[in-house]
C-alpha cells in the first residue's frame, strides 16, 4: 500500500491504514492513561471511548 | 493465468498460515482479556467483566516494576549484542590463523534452546559448584551469589543474553559487511579519509539497514524472554529479573489466571508493537512531509 501525496498533519507520509493504525495506538493509549490516572476520579471510561472516535475520525481524514 | 490471480493463489497458503497461526490467536487473547476466566477456579466459566483485568494492569505495580527492569535489560542487552556483533564480524572479515574455527563455534549459542541455556547457566552461576563464582572468588575475590543479590542476578541475565544472541548480531553484520561494493572504500582512501571517517561515512550508512534490522529482532526478542531467565534466576531475587514474560508466566500458569495473563500479554504487545513502530518512524520511513 503506497503512501499517499497529500498533505496532512502528522508529520510522517502516510496511508489510510497507517493513520487507523495510529488512531488505534493512541485509543489504547489513552485508555490505558484514563483508567490509571482519570477513572478513580470519577470520570467514565466511555468519555474516553468516545474521544478516542472522534481524534481517529479527525487522524483519519485528516492526518 | 493472470499474473496477480496467480501471485495471490501462490500466497494463499502462506496467508492462510499466518492468519491460523498469527492473527487468530491474536484475537482469541483479546477476547480471553476481557473475561475473568480460571478454569480450575470455583468457577470454571468465562465471565465477561468489561476491562476489569486492564483496570487491574495499570495498578499492578508488580506489572509496572517488571516493565521497568524489563527495559533496563532490552537497553543492555541489544546495544552490548550490536556492539559486540559488528566487532566481531569485523574480526571475522580479517584473515588469522583458525578464522573459519573461530568462526564456526563462535555461532554454537544460538543453536541451543534457550531453556538449555538457562539451565547451564545456573550450573555455571551457582555458589560452591559453579565455575564462574569459583573463578572470580580465586582470581578477583569477588563473591557471585545470583541468589542474594539482585544486581548481580541482573546483570548475569543480561551477559547470558549476550552470550546466547551475540552470535546471532555477528551473522547479520558479516552477511552485510560482505556484501558492499569495495568502490566506496578505495575511493575514500584514495581521498585520505581515516579510518574512522571511513566508519562513520561509509561503512555505518552502507550496513543501516542490516542494523536496524537486527536490532528490531532482536528488541522484540529480548521483550519477551522468558524460559532462560526463569532456569537461571525464577525471576529473583525479589522482583530483581521478574522480566514481563517471566510475570506472565507467573501470573498464567501457576496462577491458571487466564483472563488477567491474557490483559498483561495484550498490553506487551502493544507497547512491543509501538517501541518498534517509533523507532520505525524514526530511523527508516521517509520525512517527506510537505513535498506532496
Amino acid at each position: 500500500m503506497k503512501p499517499e501525496r497529500r498533505p496532512g498533519f502528522l508529520p510522517i507520509q502516510t496511508n489510510w491504514f497507517d493513520r487507523l493504525f495510529i488512531s488505534v495506538v493512541l485509543w489504547v493509549a489513552l485508555s490505558l492513561f484514563w483508567l490509571r490516572f482519570l477513572e478513580p476520579l470519577g470520570l467514565s471510561i466511555w468519555i474516553c471511548v468516545a474521544i478516542s472516535l472522534i481524534l481517529a475520525a479527525v487522524i483519519i481524514r485528516r492526518g | 493465468m493472470h499474473s496477480k490471480t496467480l501471485g495471490w493463489i501462490l500466497l494463499a497458503p502462506t496467508l492462510l498460515i499466518l492468519f491460523l497461526f498469527g492473527v487468530v490467536p491474536f484475537i482469541y487473547v483479546v477476547f480471553v482479556s476481557f473475561h475473568q476466566w480460571n478454569p480450575f477456579g470455583a468457577n470454571p466459566n468465562m465471565v465477561f467483566n468489561w476491562a476489569n483485568n486492564y483496570r487491574r494492569v495499570v495498578f499492578d505495580a508488580q506489572f509496572i516494576t517488571s516493565l521497568q527492569v524489563t527495559a533496563a535489560f532490552v537497553f543492555f542487552a541489544v546495544t552490548s549484542q550490536l556492539i559486540l556483533g559488528y566487532a566481531l564480524a569485523q574480526a571475522f572479515m580479517r584473515d588469522f590463523p583458525g578464522k573459519s574455527f573461530f568462526r564456526t563455534i563462535h555461532t554454537l549459542p544460538l543453536i541451543m534452546a534457550p531453556i538449555i541455556v538457562g539451565s547451564v547457566w545456573k550450573l555455571m552461576t551457582t555458589p560452591s559448584i559453579g565455575i564462574i563464582p569459583n573463578l572470580l572468588s580465586n582470581w578477583f575475590g569477588y563473591d557471585l551469589n545470583i541468589g542474594q543479590s539482585a544486581t548481580q542476578a541482573f546483570i548475569t541475565t543480561v551477559v547470558m543474553d549476550i552470550w546466547h544472541w551475540t552470535p546471532l548480531v555477528t551473522l547479520t553484520m558479516i552477511a552485510a559487511l560482505v556484501s558492499l561494493p569495495p568502490d566506496p572504500f578505495e575511493q575514500a582512501q584514495i581521498d585520505g579519509a581515516n579510518r574512522r571517517q571511513i566508519f562513520w561515512h561509509i561503512t555505518l550508512p552502507m550496513i543501516r539497514p542490516a542494523i536496524l534490522a537486527t536490532l528490531f529482532i532482536r528488541l522484540m526478542d529480548a521483550m519477551r524472554t522468558v524460559d532462560e531467565v526463569l532456569m537461571l534466576t525464577g525471576g529473583g531475587p525479589g522482583s530483581a529479573t521478574r522480566y514481563v514474560g517471566v510475570h506472565i508466566f507467573k501470573e498464567v500458569f501457576p496462577r491458571t489466571n487466564y483472563g488477567y495473563g491474557s490483559a498483561i500479554s495484550v498490553v506487551v504487545l502493544y507497547l512491543t508493537i509501538v517501541v518498534c513502530w517509533l523507532m520505525y518512524v524514526g530511523l527508516i520511513a521517509p520525512r517527506n512531509k510537505g513535498k506532496g
